[in-house]
């Protein structure tokens, strides 16, 4: 019973990680083809051992070749990379304000205000980047109220643009950044702050020497809860941005629908894999360093 | 007791002339519409240990609070070393704390945490580093000085927290529940470490607890507090021995309380206690008049028992044992008079093979001297 | 032992059969039907539908190439159905169960004959064109009173986009559609396979590229009806759907649709039935069903676009035949142009184009 217990993990990592991987890893080694599915080789088990090494001989690296070829590829992934930091440290310089006051709200408050953080999930996703759409539109509610305060004579381009794109970032990935956050500032002991003012500093040293240092795991957990979705975002930039907005979930839907070059495609997305497995490893090991801290 | 090596007794605050370290004149401190501490003041002078003990919410946090500046008086003012502390920052205080969670900052060193104090004073690596060695030797931890908090012992951890606030020398530290964390044992050898530690650095501690024997056993004075209110200022022993009210003698040891109204006042005064019998007589511990209800308080250790009636002592009643509780030390015994009261006597074993001349059911005497009892007001 | 085994394989059978017999599966367009069309159907055979929609071709031809969709009846876009044949996703049709089919409209058959030769495997449901939305005030405001609203001069000439970048411009995200009409707007081929032709239209659209505010395939309805933006290059009934939604809301948008005057392309959405359908039986009574002339004329009537069925004609509300941005004239008709998918190697140099129109990289 308990080694069965302990194999359910594996068993998850098994089927919902590497089978799926090891799939799309042979697509990616694959040519494209017109027929169902639209590629070739398939494995054609009927033929045995034979047909197996036959299929082996047909696999190669020309996509990864192909993606080499046009600088398409590599400036997607860079640019993708680039919203992805910039996003995550937005979302931080928000998240962190708010998961500070939400932790040093009075006791009594704390259960709503994070009821409201969690709120929005219970509408879609879609829908809610949807209604940035209405807000940041040139006719939408944001160019209406500046226009209609004075602050702004002519309405102000958002919408399609990279800002939108990280506005809808931002909204969308802020609890995954307050939420981490929150809970480590929750549980510091409000006695530290105290200890640090009682020995020499003022507020705003214990805030940077104290507060911040131990806020360190859920702001490094935050992050990475933000950029490695991001990284491969595809629905807000295709909503929220403009025709320049390059991402490299929307190079990958273009060769998977466009294209319909899945063996591309899926290269694309192993390459997107890799590129995500170094922070997902820091990530990992920064929760292990954090139970341990906890023990 | 903190200056117990000299032969003079360490009393500044019977020295007219004596410069109190902190004042505390006439504060209070109001919470809305709770009082936390109600008009207290208070002086303690430089070197002492002083204890304020009182049960929890007595205002004892509040009023070291207030030390610390971690709370403002409502009314009143604190003086530390001659300087209002009025609008002084607890960063800009003299003063350091000891928490009672010991609050070491989980993401530093040991090490880190005692230098904590000292780098923001701007002082030179060197001087900072030769500081630290010297706490860490001071509660001898210097081979643990590169372990995070979490790595070391409660025990240890008190101590890292007792050398933190006191890398700064500061002219007082405060002691929040210092030892509450620990195990009895180890409690009481740290209770002998504090006091030696203070007695090294000539420190004055403010030491905030609720346990009366910690502060019998580490304070100079200690100060019983209740309701936001001292109840009485004083060294341990007077506190033992002659406690001021009913409360203070409650609070501090055993103590049988026989209650009656007072018969004749002369050098002691006589308390009359039950129809028939003759008066108790006791010292008088406060202001009393003739015919007043009062209580007369008697420690458990200074009755003695026996078996016949001893007609040299005027205190002597007669009873029944109830109870007896041997403590290896001592044993207990609870007698019940015929007139109500059950009395508790304290006998020490002095010899191994224990005597055994009295058992349940027994009649038995219990007597003691006429100083040996307090009257004190209801 | 060996007959208590065959019985229980008809058993199994029989079930089996018994449990796909009563219902069949339609994955369609999504806002492309009068429901109680679905209804009647259900009526009249007792078989249960079950309506599926989509909202793309790519998604669908995902599906298909995929394989095992499990739907009876979809409906590809013409170029798509062309592909997806070559794949061999489709089965052909049994005409012997479709005696409807001699209301079709021998007009569209001879085009939709170009992606199923010999209509073979599908059927037309409705179709279309791609050509201009326009915010009359706004564009008139903007470029006078003879703006060019029926000209592929508004879209691909710089000085008039210029002009109209201030007030919005969305073009379709869609290069199969672009492509050829700014190959027409060159006076090339539409269809042409030559990648240097293909390249020469992408030097049009780079041309007027940073006036376009966004490449996109269905939020322009909004957008031009909320008057958000004056001008889209969008598909016919998507505009004329903004058209209703402005008259409906009442903003003082006016949309108007036109066919660009130069040619403009014309869709196809074909009925088919997938290879691996569980119940081309039923499939077949929906398509017959669809065939039907009142039928027809009743989707047609619901959606506000042209339809394949001659025979459904008469039925048709007059401002659904009469309206020539949906059923154009004889001489338009003419203009319209049919395009051709293009083989893998050609796709990616436009897809590639497009990327760079899009994006400049």
């Amino acid at each position: 019973m308990r080694r069965l217990l302990v194999a359910v993990p594996y068993v998850w990592l098994v089927v919902l990680f590497l089978v799926p991987f090891g799939i799309v890893l042979k697509i990616s080694l694959s040519d494209i083809a017109l027929a169902i599915p639209p590629y070739t080789p398939t494995l054609d088990l009927s033929e045995g051992w034979t047909g197996f090494k036959a299929f082996l001989s047909q696999l190669d690296l020309e996509n990864y070749v192909f993606l080499t070829s046009d600088d398409l590829y590599w400036k997607a992934y860079l640019s993708s990379l680039q919203i992805a930091f910039l996003s995550t440290f937005f979302t931080l310089l928000v998240g962190f304000p708010v998961a500070y006051a939400m932790a040093r709200a009075a006791e009594e408050w704390r259960p709503a205000l994070l009821m409201l953080v969690i709120l929005p999930f219970w509408t879609s996703f879609l829908i809610r980047v949807y209604a940035w759409i209405g807000i940041l539109s040139t006719e939408g509610f944001l160019n209406q109220f500046l226009m209609w305060t004075g602050v702004i004579s002519e309405p102000l381009t958002i919408l399609n643009t990279n800002t939108a794109v990280y506005i809808g970032i931002v909204y969308t990935y802020l609890p995954f950044m307050i939420l981490p956050i929150y809970a480590t500032l929750e549980k510091m002991d409000g006695s530290l702050l105290e200890a640090a003012e009682d020995l020499g500093c003022s507020r705003m040293q214990a805030f940077w020497l104290v507060t911040v240092p131990l806020a360190m795991p859920g702001v490094v957990a935050g992050c990475f809860l933000v950029f490695i979705p991001t990284l491969g975002e595809f629905v807000i930039p295709s909503l929220l941005g403009g025709s320049d907005t390059l991402m490299i979930g929307k190079v990958l839907w273009e060769e998977f629908f466009n294209n319909r070059d899945w063996p591309v495609a899926s290269s694309v997305a192993i390459i997107l894999l890799l590129i995500l497995i170094v922070p997902i490893i820091l990530f990992q090991r920064n929760q292990q360093i954090n139970k341990e801290a906890d023990q | 007791m903190a200056a117990s090596g000299n032969n003079e007794v360490f009393a500044p605050w019977k020295d007219r002339d004596a410069v109190p370290l902190i004042r505390i004149d006439q504060i209070t401190k109001r919470f809305g519409d709770f009082t936390a501490i109600d008009n207290v003041s208070l002086d303690i002078y430089p070197q002492e240990f002083f204890a304020l003990l009182g049960p929890s919410g007595c205002g004892k946090t509040t009023l070291m609070r207030m030390l610390a500046g971690f709370e403002t008086p409502s009314e009143g003012r604190i003086t530390i070393d001659g300087v209002d502390m009025a609008s002084v920052p607890p960063n800009k205080r003299a003063v350091n704390m000891m928490f009672q969670s010991y609050a070491l900052f989980p993401h530093l060193s040991v090490w880190d945490n005692i230098a904590f104090g000292l780098r923001r004073d701007s002082q030179d690596k060197d001087q900072v580093a030769a500081r630290v060695e010297e706490m860490l030797k001071l509660v001898q931890l210097s081979q643990f000085a590169r372990r995070k908090p979490h790595q070391i012992s409660g025990g240890q951890r008190q101590r890292v927290a007792l050398a933190r606030s006191l890398a700064k020398a500061p002219k007082l530290l405060l002691l929040d529940e210092p030892l509450g964390a620990l195990d009895k044992k180890l409690r009481q050898e740290t209770q002998f470490e504090l006091m030696d530690i203070q007695e090294k650095t000539g420190t004055t501690f403010v030491i905030v607890t609720h346990d009366q024997e910690e502060a019998m056993t580490v304070a100079s004075r200690v100060a019983v507090m209740n309701n936001g209110q001292l109840v009485q200022v004083e060294t341990p022993e007077v506190i033992y021995e002659q406690p001021s009210s009913v409360y203070v003698a409650d609070f501090i040891g055993d103590v049988n309380l026989i209650e009656g109204s007072v018969a004749a006042l002369g050098e002691g005064a006589e308390l009359a206690w039950a129809e028939g019998r003759a008066s108790l007589i006791g010292q008088l511990g406060a202001a009393l008049s003739k015919g007043q209800s009062a209580t007369f308080a008697i420690r458990p250790e200074k009755i003695a028992i026996s078996s016949d009636e001893p007609l040299d002592r005027r205190n002597r009643v007669r009873g029944k044992i109830l109870d007896i509780g041997y403590l290896g030390n001592l044993s207990t015994y609870h007698v019940e008079l015929p007139e109500g009261p059950v009395v508790k006597c304290e006998v020490g074993n002095r010899s191994r093979i224990e005597r055994r001349d009295f058992t349940w059911e027994d009649e038995v005497w219990l007597s003691w001297s006429d100083t040996a009892g307090l009257v004190l007001a209801r | 032992m060996k007959i208590k085994f065959a019985t229980m394989t008809a058993v199994v059978a029989l079930c089996a059969s018994s449990a796909f017999a009563d219902e069949v599966r339609v994955y369609n367009w999504s806002d492309y039907i009068d429901e109680a069309l679905l209804e009647k159907f259900e009526a009249e055979t007792g078989i249960e539908l079950i309506y599926d929609v989509f909202d793309s071709n790519e998604v669908l031809e995902t599906k298909m190439l995929s394989g095992g969709s499990g739907y009876d009846i979809v409906v590809p876009t013409g170029d798509f159905l062309q592909r997806q044949i070559t794949a061999g996703a489709f089965q052909a049709l049994d005409f012997s169960k479709l005696p409807n089919a001699e209301n079709l409209w021998d007009l569209i058959k001879d085009r939709t004959a170009q992606y199923d030769p010999g209509n073979a495997y599908s059927i037309n449901y409705m179709w279309g064109t791609t050509g201009l939305g326009v915010n009359v005030q706004k564009v008139t405001e903007i470029l006078g009173e003879d703006a060019p609203i029926d000209s592929l001069e508004l879209l691909f000439n710089p000085e008039n986009m210029e002009k109209l970048a201030e007030c919005g411009v969305y073009m379709l995200d869609a290069p199969t559609e672009v492509i050829p009409a700014a190959l027409t707007y060159i006076g090339e081929d539409p269809n042409s396979f030559d990648t240097d032709l293909i390249n020469k239209a992408g030097d049009v659209l780079l041309g007027v590229r940073p006036h376009i505010l966004k490449f996109h395939s269905s939020e322009y309805i909004n957008a031009l009806a909320n008057g958000d933006i004056c001008v889209a290059f969008g598909w016919s009934g998507d505009i004329l759907q903004a058209r209703d939604r402005a008259d409906e809301a009442d903003n003082g948008v006016e949309i108007a649709y036109n066919a660009p005057k130069e040619g403009a392309l014309m869709w196809f959405d074909q009925m088919a039935i997938p290879v691996d359908a569980p119940n081309p039986e039923a499939a077949h009574k929906f398509l017959n069903f669809i065939m039907d002339a009142e039928n027809m004329a009743a989707a047609s009537n619901y959606v506000y676009y042209a339809n394949g069925n001659a025979a459904s004609q008469p039925f048709l509300e007059e401002d659904v035949i009469g309206d020539p941005a949906i059923y154009p004239s004889a001489e338009t008709l003419e203009k319209l142009y049919t395009p051709v998918p293009y083989p893998p190697k050609v796709q990616r140099v436009v897809t590639r184009l497009w990327t760079k129109v899009k994006s400049g990289i």
